[in-house]
């Protein structure tokens, strides 16, 4: 039974090669059906494999060996396809939300012309995801981890006569690379030390190696965050994700919300025996967390752009994720994961539901009542800003709770911070649903879009609600932390938090009783809002420390110094070409008389006098 | 094996071509400027003055049968040398120089017929007109 | 003389008695496609006429002759260079005028000069075949009326080649005087014999005889006619120039030097090591900003006979002879092919133009736009004269490499190296000018019996780049019958 997993991959990269072959040239409705379709038998696959997992007892890890991929001097790689709690969570999301954002693309990007380029993209990325997530072997999930990186650079730059949106597309490779290379780094560290890159055979070598607190460990797993970090967009290498929104909507919530951003999260908790090693980088892992959700919090309250206000919220919410796994809440961050990837796909969808209806115009300050003319969009987004909040039923309750009470036992200050990004959370949430769907219409919107938009966002909403209550499988894969058992003011101030801020919201956004914009007239506030609105100015820092001198010294190097030796070299044999070339006077005598000296050369040279 | 030293013969050398720099050289530096005069140019300083072109035109058929004439001249000489060890190399010999004539008959038979020996009006077939 | 010894000479018999035949024919029935008919008739009957011996090799018939796997080799290659340019001068002179026939039988005279060489073991006969074979050519040369330099080129050839058969013959006087002998074999361990003075002088002869030798094989620094005469003359007799009349003249020097044991002297031996290295490197740095396209393949032969002489000194060197001779036989038989490739689309390209050869780079601007096909031949005769791989000039190279690295030349190695690395620069340039636009949209004819050689040529080239062991293993079938 579990060895259909190999088709996982295969049936969207068949697909993709089919799309990327015939190059646009196949009707519409045939890229929709390979398209969609691949994903969608994927989709069923990866259920029938669930209720198999889930109903009967046959929960052992299971390995679908593909053989090895070479061999040199002694480095056999094997490769082969991992199903355990974890991957089978992790291949429900990828699918299964991956299979709706399809279905709603199908419509979405209808009109464009690259229609067919489009899907050949997307299933390209849930190829190479579901080889990240499937891969027994960090080399096969390297392999799976770039691709997704590839198709990301592809997909964000997919309008790509905008050249701002090549400009994102770039940004958004080129910062994740310097995660990726710290990840290599990781692995040959890894590799050197444990000769082996399968993971489960060496995180049992490295359990069995290393003590708790060695410094190979923590370099490696420090090594590992830095690619988890790129890849999910935490500090200091998120400011990729804003910009990434230059992509196609769906795109955002396939992408930049649900399943790519959060391989960062998955690569942890796939590796949390040597987390555990080394309790330093846990520890990173937390504190990068914590930082993440409040900066991108604060700035996701400033910002005008739909899609950007989700986006940092998206940062937010993976922060949330790794201040789980920094606790060692694994499976709690594993469950933020998935109920995250339903409503903020959720979110996007709806967004894009309202972009789409509103010709492409993002800012939230024009628009606004668009709760009786687009009631999906609007529940959709209630219910997923509702989730996100994490308010009382809601899917994102369950599992942003449990961080939450395990960051309290882990530290006190760690859960002050996730709860201050509750708050805010709560705040920037509502406002924009407030700002959008309430008050007077300030951009007509078009008519709403057709049941193949609708019934994703309806499913997505129906998770977002119910998603709580699914038991993700992963109890065989971690060690099982002792429940939150709070029963103190804690557990009620939780929970509270979240309702406090929607309430903020309401009276700042939509009632206007709260009036901060005597202070937000003033320097200070402008200059705070300001500084909120450009992310704490991390764009500004970074092209100013990295960028700028980086382009000034290869300005500097324009021609390229090392190049100097090969010109030197060339200089040099063209000035002996024209130095010999002299030889050749077309001159019969003087032919006869070189004849005549290179003869007596000869000779001087044979008798050894010269 | 240079038992016998190498260095006489470069010095040999180089005596030679210093001797004769130096006698150009000298005859350069000591010898009598002449200005261009007409008399300089001409043939001869004193004595009879030159009529007429030395260019004067030649048949080509001229260099032609001189040409021929050069070699079948040198195939008679190889006859010649047969001839006079005749006997000694005997029926092979014989055989030999058969074949010698009969390279050089197929080769006067190829010049006749191309014309080659015929003279002044133009015979010679396939000649571009 | 006996019936075997009789059977050796039937080659050289049956090309004389058809040379004879057609110089009978042009007399009375002149006409082009008959002569060329004989031509190559003569020349396919002389390559049978190999065949009844090739179970009783090593035959010497007469002092003068010795047929053994080697001359067989070399005689296929000269065969086989003459046929490819008998036809592709058939479409050059096609339509040049009356009166071309006797450029075929001048043609077949100047191969059985060749075939005298390469089969020749007395300096007789050495002679004898070096002479006709010129005295052919540099007819040859002048042959064609079209052309500016058609006559430079014969003449400067002709008297610069009287001066290497000066030293030819003044070199085997100095050996007649001391030894007393003009055979190959007789000759063979001279150096033991003599006393000081009597070594000094054989010495001499030899470097003499080298020196004439090289001026043959275009070898620095007797090399600098060669531009000259390969551009001046036509096309195919360049071709021809440069590969059956290289080719037979090396035949004759592997001879010559390892029957008689010359290769064994040191001395020699450093005077070849400096004409290699100096020839590789005049040779590529001559060609480096050439923009004529007959003068850059002039440059990159002698870079190619620089390669080959790398070979000759470690034959000496290593005394591993037969992998030297081998690696040598193999690189000649590439070579031979890529420079008949080359000289043909050279020669395809100047029957369109009826003026004067087409030999300027800019002429092959935007080959590729006008004639795909010639321009991927021609591509392909220049990665192989580059030596890149899957083309059989790169097996050529990488014989000469592995030989050289075999011995220990490194310094011979180096210079290979430094030479591969300069070559690659022309060669290329003359691709990325086929790559260019076009100038004129002019189409470009190809002949029939030129197309149909380069299509066999290519393949062969290609064929024996990817899968060389078919020749490789009947070189080394041949050699061992070799002396």
């Amino acid at each position: 039974m579990y060895d259909l997993i190999w088709l996982l991959p295969i049936l969207p990269l068949l697909s993709f090669c089919i799309l990327f072959a015939t190059g646009g040239n196949l009707a519409p409705r045939w890229v929709t059906m390979l398209g969609v379709g691949s994903i969608g038998i994927a989709a069923l696959i990866v259920g029938v494999i669930a209720w198999f997992w889930l109903t009967t007892g046959m929960r052992e890890p299971y390995l679908y060996s593909l053989g090895p991929w070479m061999n040199v001097a002694g480095f056999t790689p094997t490769f082969g396809f991992y199903l355990d709690g974890l991957s089978l969570t992790m291949l429900m999301v990828v699918t299964g939300v991956g299979f709706l954002i399809h279905v709603y693309s199908s419509l979405f990007m209808a009109d464009d012309l690259d229609f067919s380029r489009f899907f050949a993209y997307m299933n390209l990325f849930v190829s190479a995801m579901l080889v990240l997530v499937l891969a027994d072997n960090l080399l096969l999930l390297y392999l799976g981890w770039e691709g997704v990186g590839l198709c990301s650079y592809l997909l964000v730059g997919f309008w790509h006569a905008k050249p701002a949106n090549g400009a994102a597309a770039r940004k958004a490779f080129i910062i994740t690379r310097i995660g990726d290379t710290a990840m290599a780094l990781g692995l040959f560290l890894l590799f050197m030390h444990l000769g082996t890159l399968e993971i489960q055979p060496m995180l049992a070598t490295a359990s069995a190696t290393w003590q708790t607190g060695d410094s190979i460990p923590t370099i490696a797993a420090l090594l590992l965050l830095g690619g988890a970090v790129g890849k999910s967009a935490q500090l200091p290498l998120q400011t990729w994700l804003p910009d990434a929104m230059a992509g196609p909507t769906p795109v955002s919530a396939l992408i930049h919300a649900a399943t790519m951003v959060t391989a960062g999260v998955y690569l942890i908790a796939r590796t949390h025996e040597l987390y555990l090693l080394a309790p330093m980088a846990q520890a990173t892992v937390a504190i990068v967390g914590v930082a993440t959700l409040l900066i991108a919090a604060f700035t996701a309250l400033a910002q005008h752009d739909i899609k950007r206000i989700l986006a940092y919220s998206t940062i937010s919410q993976i922060g949330y994720m790794f201040l789980a796994l920094g606790v060692g809440a694994w499976s709690s961050a594993i469950f933020h994961l998935m109920t995250h990837a339903f409503f903020k796909a959720l979110l996007f969808l709806g967004a894009g539901a309202v972009i789409f209806s509103l010709h492409h115009e993002h800012d939230i300050f024009k628009m606004g009542g668009l709760r009786k003319k687009l009631p999906v969009a609007f529940w959709s987004f209630l219910i997923g800003s509702a989730a996100l909040t994490a308010l009382p039923f809601t899917s994102g309750f369950y599992s942003k709770d449990a961080i939450l009470l395990a960051a309290f036992e882990h530290n006190p200050w760690l859960y002050a911070g996730g709860l201050l990004g509750a708050l805010l959370t709560a705040i920037y949430s509502f406002r924009l649903v407030f700002l959008v769907f309430f008050g007077d219409v300030k951009t007509e919107p078009s008519a709403p879009a057709g049941p193949r938009m609708a019934v994703p966002l309806i499913i997505l909403c129906f998770f977002s609600v119910v998603g709580g209550w699914i038991h993700i499988p992963v109890d065989e894969v971690f060690p099982v932390v002792a429940g939150p058992s709070h029963e103190g003011p804690v557990a009620l101030i939780t929970p509270l938090i979240p309702i406090v801020g929607v309430l903020l919201a309401y009276f700042l956004f939509l009632r206007r009783s709260l009036d901060f914009s005597g202070f937000f007239g003033s320097g200070l506030g402008r200059n705070l809002k300001a500084f909120f609105f450009s992310h704490w100015g991390m764009d500004w820092l970074y092209d100013k420390v990295f960028v700028v001198p980086y382009t000034a010294v290869a300005r500097l190097n324009q021609s390229d110094a090392v190049d100097l030796v090969y010109e030197g070299v060339a200089n040099l044999t063209s000035i002996f070409h024209s130095l010999i070339a002299f030889t050749q006077t077309g001159q019969l005598r003087w032919y006869a008389a070189t004849m005549v000296a290179g003869l007596v050369l000869l000779i001087a040279i044979v008798m050894g006098i010269v | 094996m240079t038992e016998s030293p190498l260095w006489p013969l470069v010095v040999y050398f180089f005596a030679v071509i210093a001797l004769v720099l130096i006698i150009l050289g000298l005859s350069s530096l000591v010898g009598p400027r002449s200005t261009m005069q007409r008399a300089t140019i001409e043939p001869f300083e004193s004595g009879v003055v030159g009529i007429g072109s030395s260019q004067i035109p030649i048949s080509v058929e001229f260099y032609l049968i001189a040409m021929f004439f050069v070699i079948f001249d040198l195939e008679t000489v190889y006859i010649f040398a047969w001839a006079v060890a005749f006997f000694e190399l005997g029926l092979f010999g014989y055989l030999a120089i058969s074949v010698f004539i009969l390279i050089l008959v197929v080769a006067l038979i190829y010049e006749w017929k191309s014309g080659a020996l015929d003279w002044g009006v133009k015979k010679r077939v396939g000649l571009r007109e | 003389m006996s019936g075997l010894q009789l059977q050796a000479l039937l080659p050289i018999i049956t090309l004389s008695s058809l040379i004879l035949i057609q110089m009978m024919f042009i007399a009375f029935a002149r006409n082009l496609r008959l002569t060329v008919s004989i031509s190559v008739i003569a020349l396919l009957l002389t390559a049978l006429s190999f065949f009844p011996m090739v179970d009783h090799l090593p035959i010497s018939a007469t002092p003068l002759i010795q047929l053994d796997g080697f001359a067989l080799f070399y005689s296929g290659l000269v065969l086989l260079g003459a046929l490819m340019v008998t036809f592709l001068s058939y479409d050059y002179l096609r339509d040049q005028g009356e009166r071309q026939d006797e450029f075929f039988m001048l043609l077949l005279l100047s191969c059985l000069g060749a075939l005298i060489l390469v089969s020749s073991n007395h300096f007789a006969s050495f002679i004898l075949g070096l002479e006709l074979l010129g005295v052919s050519l540099y007819t040859m040369m002048s042959y064609p009326t079209r052309g500016l330099f058609t006559l430079e080129a014969a003449l400067k050839y002709l008297i610069l080649s009287g001066v290497s058969s000066a030293f030819i013959l003044f070199g085997a006087a100095l050996i007649y005087a001391i030894e007393g002998k003009l055979g190959f074999t007789e000759l063979a361990g001279m150096n033991h014999t003599s006393a000081a003075s009597g070594q000094f002088i054989l010495l001499m002869g030899s470097t003499m005889i080298f020196a004439g030798i090289m001026f043959k094989l275009s070898l620095a620094p007797f090399h600098l006619w060669t531009p000259d005469v390969y551009d001046g003359a036509p096309a195919p007799v360049t071709a021809f120039l440069a590969t059956v009349s290289k080719g037979a003249i090396f035949a004759l020097a592997l001879r010559l030097f390892t029957t008689t044991g010359l290769i064994d002297l040191d001395p020699l031996l450093r005077g070849l090591s400096f004409v290699a290295m100096v020839s590789i490197l005049a040779g590529n740095l001559l060609a480096l900003l050439q923009d004529n396209v007959k003068r850059i393949l002039a440059y990159s032969s002698i870079a190619h006979m620089g390669y080959l002489a790398v070979a000759f000194v470690v034959a000496g060197k290593a005394g591993g002879q037969i992998m030297a001779m081998e690696a040598a036989s193999y690189f000649l038989f590439a070579y031979f092919l890529t420079t008949l490739l080359a000289f043909s689309v050279v020669t395809i390209m100047s029957i369109a133009d009826h003026e004067v050869d087409t030999t300027n780079l800019g002429d092959y601007e935007g080959l590729f736009w006008r004639r795909p096909a010639l321009a991927a031949v021609f591509t392909a005769t220049l990665l192989s004269l580059a030596g890149i791989p899957l083309t059989a000039g790169f097996i050529g190279k990488f014989y000469i490499f592995s030989i050289g690295v075999a011995a220990e030349a490194w310094l011979l190695m180096a210079f290979v190296v430094i030479g591969s690395g300069i070559g690659i620069f022309y060669y290329l340039r003359i691709i990325f000018a086929m790559t260019k636009a076009p100038r004129t949209d002019v189409k470009i004819e190809i002949p029939t019996a030129s197309g149909w050689v380069a299509v066999v040529l290519t393949v062969s080239l290609v064929l024996f780049g990817v899968y060389p062991s078919p020749i490789i293993d009947l070189i080394g079938e041949l050699m061992i019958s070799f002396g």
